[in-house]
């Protein structure tokens, strides 16, 4: 029964994932972002099954092995616009540093004015940065790291549905500007939609995202308490 | 086909490998890196330096980074244990997400794109 419900979860995740692909890219509405949409789907066919996520799990857990060697692989877009890493180094680090600060204050600002808590405001903070790192940022910092987590991927899905309307409505064409911004704010699943741009603004996502993670963990012991006092 | 998907199977898991020895490097060192981010910078340095070429990873990273989004789906799954905490502050948290990210994508939107626009002239 059990290995039959992980057949099932994993066969209802690839069917959503294709389905859900093949709209987005005959489309390419941002709306029907195809992680936005399966998750919905997804939810939606576990709680009509009476489903928790803790069966879901070994699923996800099967069906996320490869993220680590993906992640890796971004190398290789990196490797191949290595030209433009080098003669635009200055803007690409200065935006990235600047996007990472703006997006903390802003998050941090408007969480204290709608009067959040403190534990809620320090498990917001890291929610740009990839999950591995948000989550160890969160918890040094006296978050509460499975919420970080939740307010990670939350983030990452809101940047890559309003990331590239935003970018076209204020006319940023640029496929650099594009894929720093877009992993800069939503790490790897903002990544992920500058890669459906194209490989310029795929491989700036993974620099932004690399960027934005460490920077994020040097200047959060210093940078968070600003905002809290 | 098949010499095809093997050549994907392989190459997928020598990027593994380098996964595994960022996180192991990761783990030594003390970094304060994710074990992914520092494979990727791994491996770009491999890259680099020629140890790799780029030929040896094109065909399996070319199929992971075509479904990059895929993995994420799993991921998200998970936000439906956060039921009860999005019933009663769900839209704050949303406003505040919202705001957030459509500030760091302007800010570094713009400053990339004028910065870019001047180096360039």
């Amino acid at each position: 029964m059990s290995i039959l419900l992980f057949a099932g979860f994993v066969v209802l995740t690839v069917a959503a994932y294709l389905v859900t692909r093949r709209i987005f890219l005959a489309y390419k509405y941002p709306i029907l972002n195809p992680v936005f949409l399966s998750t919905l789907l997804i939810i939606a066919a576990l709680k009509a099954g009476g489903f928790t996520f803790a069966d879901y799990t070994p699923a996800k857990e099967a069906m996320t092995f490869l993220l680590g060697p993906a992640t890796v692989a971004l190398a290789l877009p990196l490797y191949n616009n290595k030209k433009v890493l080098r003669n635009h180094a200055l803007p690409v680090l200065a935006g990235v540093f600047a996007g990472s600060l703006a997006t903390i204050a802003a998050a941090l600002v408007a969480g204290r004015m709608l009067g959040l808590t403190k534990g809620l405001l320090l498990s917001l903070g890291p929610k740009s940065v990839t999950v591995p790192i948000a989550v160890e940022i969160s918890r040094i910092a006296g978050g509460e790291p499975t919420l970080t987590a939740a307010f990670v991927v939350a983030t990452g899905m809101i940047g890559s549905i309003l990331g590239p309307v935003t970018l076209s409505l204020l006319k940023v064409s640029n496929p650099i500007a594009r894929g720093l911004a877009l992993g800069t704010v939503s790490h790897g699943q903002g990544t992920a939609v500058a890669l459906l741009e194209g490989e310029t603004a795929g491989a700036m996502g993974g620099v932004a995202m690399a960027i934005a993670a460490v920077f994020t963990a040097l200047i959060a012991p210093y940078y968070l308490p600003l905002f809290l006092s | 086909m098949t010499t095809r998907l093997l050549k994907i199977a392989w190459q997928i898991l020598l990027l593994w490998l380098v996964f595994r020895c960022g996180a192991y490097l990761v783990g030594i060192l003390h970094l304060a890196l994710p074990g992914n981010v520092a494979g990727m910078l791994l491996m770009f340095a491999l890259l680099l330096t020629g140890v790799v070429k780029p030929a040896q990873i094109e065909a399996g990273g070319g199929f992971l980074l075509k479904h990059f989004a895929f993995f994420f789906i799993p991921i998200s799954v998970g936000l439906m244990v956060f039921g009860p905490l999005m019933r009663q502050s769900g839209l704050t948290l949303l406003a505040i997400l919202v705001i957030s990210a459509v500030v760091g994508v302007v800010v570094t939107g713009l400053f990339v794109q004028v910065m870019h626009a001047r180096s360039s002239r």
